[in-house]
């Protein structure tokens, strides 16, 4: 019994000392720092995509030379339900940022629920994600060269990028989106159930902010990409097809 | 205006728990949920101890800071309160607290965390004043009522002083002089010093 006072004494005297390192960041990050990151991020990144859009323009692959079947239905349907979770988890993380705005209370009530149910999903699908698709997913010798040209996405010229199934561009956002993931999972489940020490749940609150920026970026991102920069790339992981033209350039090392 | 503040005499506190029972029982406070708490270090030893903590309504309190929605609010005489209409019961706060003194029922949804729930003073909450919702949600109203907090008003050695901080900083001084120990108040410095 006396050891074990002693040690709870311990444990209060470290985290008294502990205290100010992640407090002072935790207050930072609260008050100013971390809505300050979303904000940028979710304005600056689409602008950009916008004057991407505007000047250099989207890629349109024709039909004309075939088809490559590119994603099996297990794949797709996996990826539709880690790309919905991960949407909520995106949408009501952001309401719990800008929390203040939105006035708090129920609204935001709601949305840490549905942030936790969200976090739940996606952690079910983001594991069979994961092990289809980490074959293709090793860093590569050409994904450097990718990397240097920015996938060739800052010029409008048509020609072969280094890239495997999937390029540089895709294996960030795959290991970022799956061990990321575990990561957010992982703290966001301590600060959901307060379950660590106070000075260890601070971390975790600097981890999870810090890192969801990160997503976020790379959410929209992917969103671009999917949606507006390479025209047919939605439908691609709907039908599971990819033009042939467009696996010929984007894809150029991968053996169909 | 004055500025309202606790102080816990360690040299006379007995941890009979009076405090924490008249702060349970006058604020109909749910089971599980301790506004106020005794500590007690070295039990059974030379050199044994006591404090009673709760909230201690400090001077650039952490917990507003970190509060993602602006629920928690300080007035103008000190006294840290929520708004448990705004709380989303997130936890930073007690992330933040030094003391621990946010606590947090269990909500509907999933086992989640309810509205956060701490030390008032007694000095209600932002609805209304001596309205039912004020009672339910907060308690008692007693600075309103111009009565100290339940627990320092209970405290049978007078260990606990609550109110005017210049009041009770001089009745502390006056004991420390009087019996010669106990120099610094516990938690002074770290809820009201200067960062």
């Amino acid at each position: 019994m006396n050891r074990f006072i002693q040690g709870l004494h311990a444990l209060f005297s470290a985290t008294v000392q502990d205290h100010k390192t992640w407090l002072s960041h935790m207050i930072y990050f609260q008050e100013s720092l971390g809505w300050k990151l979303f904000l940028a991020i979710i304005t600056l990144v689409p602008l950009m995509f916008l004057a991407h859009y505007l000047f250099i323009g989207p890629r349109r692959f024709s039909h004309q030379k075939g088809l490559v079947f590119f994603f099996s239905v297990i794949t797709r349907f996996i990826h539709w339900i880690a790309a919905i979770s991960f949407t909520f988890l995106v949408i009501t993380g952001l309401m719990v940022i800008f929390a203040r705005s939105l006035g708090g209370g129920g609204l935001v009530l709601q949305a840490r629920h549905w942030h936790l149910v969200s976090a739940i999903v996606f952690s079910l699908s983001a594991l069979p994600m994961f092990l289809i698709w980490v074959k293709d997913m090793f860093p590569a010798p050409y994904d450097i060269e990718w990397l240097f040209m920015m996938g060739g996405y800052l010029s409008k010229e048509t020609r072969p990028i280094p890239a495997g199934k999937f390029n540089a561009g895709q294996k960030m956002w795959f290991w970022l989106a799956t061990l990321g993931g575990g990561v957010m999972a992982w703290t966001g489940w301590y600060i959901y159930s307060l379950g660590a020490p106070t000075h260890s749940l601070r971390l975790f609150v600097l981890i999870h902010g810090y890192l969801a920026a990160v997503l976020t970026g790379f959410f929209i991102i992917h969103l671009y990409m999917s949606l507006f920069a390479i025209k047919g790339s939605l439908r691609s992981m709907i039908t599971g097809y990819k033009p042939k033209e467009e696996v010929e350039i984007l894809h150029s090392r991968f053996k169909v | 205006m004055a500025r309202m503040k606790f102080l816990c005499d360690i040299e006379r506190c007995i941890a009979c728990d009076g405090c924490v029972i008249a702060c349970k029982e006058g604020n109909n406070v749910p089971v599980g949920i301790n506004r106020r708490r005794v500590v007690t270090i070295n039990e059974g030893q030379p050199g044994e101890k006591s404090i009673s903590i709760s909230c201690m309504h400090c001077s650039d309190a952490p917990c507003i800071a970190v509060c993602p929605v602006d629920a928690i609010y300080q007035r103008e005489d000190g006294i840290v309160l929520v708004n448990k209409d705004t709380c989303i019961g997130c936890g930073y706060c007690f992330m933040a607290c030094p003391f621990g003194a946010p606590q947090f029922p269990s909500g509907k949804v999933f086992g989640a965390r309810g509205a956060m729930d701490k030390c008032t003073f007694c000095a209600g909450g932002p609805a209304e004043t001596f309205s039912q919702k004020e009672r339910k949600l907060y308690g008692q109203n007693r600075i309103a009522e111009g009565k100290p907090p339940l627990c320092a008003a209970m405290c049978a050695t007078k260990a606990l002083l609550a109110g005017d901080a210049d009041i009770v900083a001089d009745i502390y001084r006056e004991r420390v002089f009087r019996r010669g120990s106990g120099v610094n108040a516990w938690g002074w410095s770290r809820a009201y010093g200067k960062k």
